[in-house]
């Protein structure tokens, strides 16, 4: 059975500092033969904001039609999810705050419907990650991007205790990652610590 | 001098409790003599920042949409009220939108030090944060501020006030919220009175 994980590169610029974190990552996952691996780039998904009207606590489907149309279903299947994201002006940049707020979807579902998110039999079965890298060198910079990942998160059926984290602040030219002592191994470690879980949970 | 307000409403949903809120500002500021304009984002056509930090050399950005001709209007103008409702616990993705884009003012300020508020300038420019959130949690909002903050900062304006109601999926909106739309108009006054007497005291 594989394990699917579905990775979200929040970050206009393609190939920057929280996209290579991801990306290491993710490298470190494909050891795992068993381990199929989706990446979406933020900047090409086609994804609006969330327009507010609320429909969805009705319809349970969102009355817009574009890139979440697909997202929404991979992200009901996959295992894991990771999203990562750069800080602009101390939050998460609008690109992935425009996928967290489209999937009010899922919170109309659970929390309103009372429907679920997925099947009873996988609950207890999904991981999140979340990847960020900041140019400021703060270590309160990262602070107010969480509430707003916890929110996706929660409405996706994936528990705190269930979301890892992997912050790297100090980085802002494209490549300063490189440059960084420990975050190559730090996202490697992650990334086969979140494997060796997710098969421990899905039972393989 | 007459006082000049913009507001500015972050939300997709037109008329919903947070523009209504902004407007009861506005109207507040009206009546103290200020000339008012609301700029509603979800008309404007901006794209988000592209990180490509193309700024950082020239302190220009190389995106010129309707964003840019905002921040020249705010930057001629004496308050601006921020306004978005709390979505997934943050600001709109319209409003995340516009203030990434003030990277350039940054830039400029931090980089290519070609720009520099000085305090003068920044106490007579109020910017006050406007938003309303369906959620009842006391620290709803909180992670709202540093990017509202990360904002004024930009601009060279005062973080001056917030006008924040939560709880409004309870209260069933704004216009049954005891006390929102008083406090919006009130500061709305207030904030032009206010100005009003440090430019006095200035010219």
């Amino acid at each position: 059975m594989p394990i699917k994980v579905l990775a979200f590169a929040g970050s206009p610029r393609r190939n920057g500092n929280s996209e290579t974190l991801l990306d290491w990552m993710l490298g470190a996952m494909t050891a795992d033969q068993d381990v199929v691996i989706e990446k979406i780039a933020l900047t090409d998904a086609n994804i609006n904001p969330c327009k507010g009207c609320n429909a969805c606590e009705k319809l349970n489907k969102c009355v817009q039609r574009d890139g979440m149309d697909i997202y929404h279903d991979k992200i009901v299947e996959a295992d894991v999810i990771l999203l990562s994201s750069p800080i602009y002006c101390m939050g998460i940049a609008s690109q992935p705050k425009a996928l967290i707020d489209r999937a009010q979807v899922f919170r109309s579902r659970k929390y309103v419907l009372k429907l679920p998110v997925v099947p009873p039999e996988r609950k207890g079965k999904r991981l999140g990650v979340f990847v960020a890298s900041a140019g400021q060198n703060w270590d309160h910079v990262f602070e107010a991007a969480i509430p707003s990942v916890k929110c996706f998160y929660h409405v996706i059926d994936i528990n705190d205790a269930d979301i890892s984290y992997l912050m790297i602040n100090g980085v802002d030219e494209k490549g300063a990652i490189e440059h960084h002592p420990t975050a190559k191994n730090d996202a490697e470690k992650l990334g086969k610590t979140v494997i060796a879980e997710i098969r421990k949970r899905l039972g393989l | 001098m007459e006082i000049k307000v913009v507001g500015i409403s972050g939300s997709p949903h037109r008329h919903g409790n947070t523009e209504t809120l902004l407007d009861s500002f506005l109207d507040g500021a009206k009546t103290a003599g200020a000339s008012v304009e609301k700029v509603v984002l979800r008309d404007l056509d901006y794209t988000p920042c592209r990180g490509c930090n193309a700024c950082h050399k020239t302190g220009d950005c190389i995106v010129q949409d309707d964003a840019i001709t905002l921040f020249d209007k705010i930057l001629k103008t004496d308050a601006i009220a921020v306004a978005s409702p709390i979505y997934s616990m943050g600001i709109t993705a319209e409003l995340k939108g516009l203030i990434d884009r003030g990277q350039y003012l940054w830039a400029r300020k931090f980089i290519l030090k070609t720009l520099f508020f000085p305090n003068e300038h920044i106490i007579q420019h109020k910017g006050v944060f406007i938003s309303t959130a369906g959620l009842s949690w006391d620290n709803v909002f909180d992670a709202a501020f540093p990017a509202i903050t990360a904002f004024f900062n930009g601009v060279g304006f005062e973080y001056y006030d917030n006008i924040i109601a939560n709880n409004m999926d309870a209260y069933e909106g704004i216009h049954r919220h005891p006390t929102a739309l008083k406090e919006a108009f009130e500061k709305g006054q207030k904030v032009v009175a206010v100005l009003e007497k440090l430019k006095a005291r200035i010219s």
